[in-house]
């Protein structure tokens, strides 16, 4: 095992894993293109090529050096900390909500989740108090109408189940009234 | 080219909606640059989208204004937080943070408004006289197999920055080359990964991808510096350096004139490079190489001049050629796609007025930071004091928006997150974004020109590398190529 961790060991196999999807995904375009001898995968396959090349490079690195760095340009990231099940917890959360609330989008609208969902920022950023929280999503939903809807315009997703739709419609509605005076 | 810049000034200061735009530019980048969490990439980012309802000029000059002041706004993050804005300001941080930690904050900061502005005014100058007369050689002398010489060449130079490793570094450049391998294949049209999901057939939008990869990942980043309680508040003062604290550097300012807008031509890294070798140059100059590192004043003289000195010469490969040299002038490419137009020789034929806003801009951005930097400053100074969970709904929302009103789908919002969250998973991993983000941008090119410049040779790679522009540019890459690959077996760091 050399100096390979477990990180390093996932890692590499993940590249490889996508190297191997896109390859075996390069087969249902592999057509002649008239004008051009090399196709549609040539260029594809080359890149896949390299990937598999750097992440074997990579790999052997971490197998000599352990996690040694190299003397590129403009490394700007420290390493994660991962070391407090808390912390890993709370990134989870970070991560999973802006995925939910998009998946969200469309059943239920941006006009009703975008509270819940500022609210739940705010709070997995460590804000604990209430009135705190439902003030600031309060000016920040406000600074968002404000800003796409009455200034811009913005066509925004109004969901397509009611009772959301039906909320997205009457704020769509104000809107108009409110442009109306 | 006088009457020209009159010209672009007088259509820059002429309609007071540009004036307002540039007035945005200015502040906006200033205040990305300087707020911690956040980048000029973010602001240009979430811009990107409501720029197709600008008109062209006013939309490429806002970028172009964002680059100049953003590049010297991202050295207040640096010098107080040791966050670097964007890569080009790392060194910044070296000096500038122990500076800010022994309370010489301010005058870190006086000596990065002063010499952004010196550098950006003077790159501004020589990038107005330069530009024209590259692109009309360009036209006559640049083809397909020299574009993608100079994209292979940029991709080679793009490898080598922001990575922990080499080897991660050309790992970020081929992750950014396969996902714009999604879509139609540029040469038969072919539908490429589309997964049996129609919307993909265009292939991964540039906006979601860029908004997730550089906004929402340096939210997450964030979010796990406050969970983990490494975020810190800086220690502040506003005394600025003396005028002959700075004259005693005016050797290191040219020196990083110099550095600046020889790097800054090069597509790939441009600035990036130019303050780390300006830095290099510094340290190897000195006659106390020693003090580098501990807070010395040159040190953020040094990165800070280079830099912007490097924005206008960036500017040159981008319009004269067409290829953008990083993530922002990548992004001003889609600004120009969006409006139909291809940066490039021929823009100067069609659209000359655009060209000159941009620079009158630019030159007038670089004016702006020594004239309105030091009032900014303290504003920027007091508006730190906004707490970041509260900053972080709020740019979450804008770039969900932006990400959305592109195309009006949803699955842009959900490519944006998972961009950002492959984002925050890579960096965290020490890959490189803005290397990723340039793999992005420039495959398409590259694979169309590569396939113009065979076709164009009858698939002869002799005749190919006959051509002595594109010869030059592939000797060089592989030449830097071959130098990458010599340090992925020797130079190694301590471990970590």
């Amino acid at each position: 095992m050399g100096r390979l961790t477990l990180s390093n060991l996932i890692e590499a196999a993940i590249f490889l894993l996508i190297a191997g999807i896109f390859y075996a995904f390069s087969f249902e375009f592999n057509q002649p293109i008239e004008i051009y001898i090399f196709g549609a995968t040539a260029w594809p396959r080359v890149v896949i090529g390299f990937l598999l090349l750097a992440t074997l490079g990579n790999l052997w690195f971490h197998y000599r050096y352990g996690n040694a760095t190299q003397a590129t340009l403009g490394q700007l990231e420290d390493k994660a900390d991962f070391s407090e099940a808390g912390t890993v917890r709370r990134m989870i959360a970070v991560l999973l909500t802006p995925f939910i609330f998009a998946y969200l989008l469309k059943p239920i609208g941006i006009y009703f989740s975008a509270p819940f969902f500022i609210a739940a920022i705010i709070w997995f950023f460590g804000e604990r108090r209430w009135k705190v929280i439902l003030i600031m999503t309060l000016f920040i939903y406000c600074v968002f109408i404000g800003l796409f809807l009455m200034i811009l315009n913005a066509p925004l997703p109004q969901g397509n189940v009611s009772p959301f739709y039906d909320f997205s419609a009457w704020v769509l509605k104000l809107n108009a009234q409110l442009q109306g005076i | 080219m006088i009457e020209n810049f009159l010209a672009g000034s007088a259509a820059l200061f002429g309609d007071p909606f540009t004036i307002g735009i540039f007035v945005f530019g200015v502040v906006g980048g200033m205040l990305f640059g300087a707020i911690p969490g956040v980048s000029m990439l973010t602001l240009a980012a979430i811009l990107l989208p409501f720029t197709a309802s600008l008109e062209p000029a006013q939309g490429v000059m806002l970028f172009a204004v964002i680059y100049c002041t953003g590049t010297y706004g991202g050295a207040i993050t640096a010098i107080l937080f040791n966050i670097p804005g964007s890569a080009e300001n790392a060194p910044t941080a070296f000096d500038g943070y122990p500076m800010t930690q022994k309370g010489q904050s301010g005058k870190a900061v006086g000596a990065a408004v002063l010499c952004s502005a010196i550098g950006g005014i003077a790159s501004a100058l020589v990038m107005m006289a330069a530009t024209e007369p590259l692109a009309n050689w360009a036209i006559r002398n640049i083809g397909p197999p020299e574009i993608f010489a100079l994209v292979f060449f940029g991709l080679v130079v793009a490898s080598s920055v922001g990575a922990r490793t080499i080897w991660k570094g050309w790992m970020s450049v081929l992750i950014g080359l396969l996902i714009a391998t999604i879509g139609q294949d540029p040469v038969g049209g072919i539908n490429r990964y589309n997964f049996g999901m129609t919307d993909l057939a265009a292939g991964i939008a540039f906006i979601p991808a860029i908004l997730g990869f550089f906004a929402v990942s340096e939210i997450f980043v964030q979010a796990e510096k406050k969970a983990s309680g490494k975020y810190q508040a800086p220690k502040v003062s506003m005394t600025f350096p003396s005028f002959i604290e700075l004259w005693m550097h005016k050797i290191a300012v040219l020196r990083s004139i110099l550095v600046g807008f020889f790097c800054g031509i090069l597509p790939g890294i441009g600035a990036t490079l130019a303050a780390f070798m300006s830095y290099g140059e510094a340290v190897r100059w000195s006659k106390n190489p020693e003090e580098f590192g501990k807070g010395k004043l040159e040190g953020v003289i040094s990165a800070e001049t280079a830099n912007n000195a490097a924005t206008g010469a960036a500017m040159i490969p981008l319009l004269a050629l067409g290829l953008p040299g990083g993530a922002l002038t990548a992004m001003m490419v889609a600004v120009f796609q969006m409006h139909d137009l291809q940066p490039g020789p021929l823009v100067f034929m069609l659209s000359p007025d655009l060209i000159w806003i941009v620079f009158a801009a630019m030159f007038y951005a670089n004016l702006s930071i020594l004239i309105i930097g030091v009032l900014e400053t303290k504003t920027i100074l007091n508006l730190l004091k906004i707490p970041f969970q509260f900053l972080a709904p709020l740019i979450l929302m804008l770039a969900t928006t932006g990400a959305y009103i592109g195309r009006g789908l949803v699955l842009d919002v959900m490519v944006m997150f998972l961009a950002g969250i492959i984002g925050y998973l890579l960096r965290r991993s020490g890959f490189s974004i803005p290397a990723i983000v340039l793999g992005l941008i420039l495959g398409k090119i590259g694979e169309q020109n590569f396939a113009q410049g065979m076709q164009m040779v009858h698939y002869d790679l002799g005749t190919y590398l006959s051509r002595p522009i594109c010869a030059i540019l592939i000797a060089a890459g592989v030449i830097t190529l071959a130098s990458n690959i010599y340090r992925a077996f020797t130079s190694i760091k301590t471990n970590a």
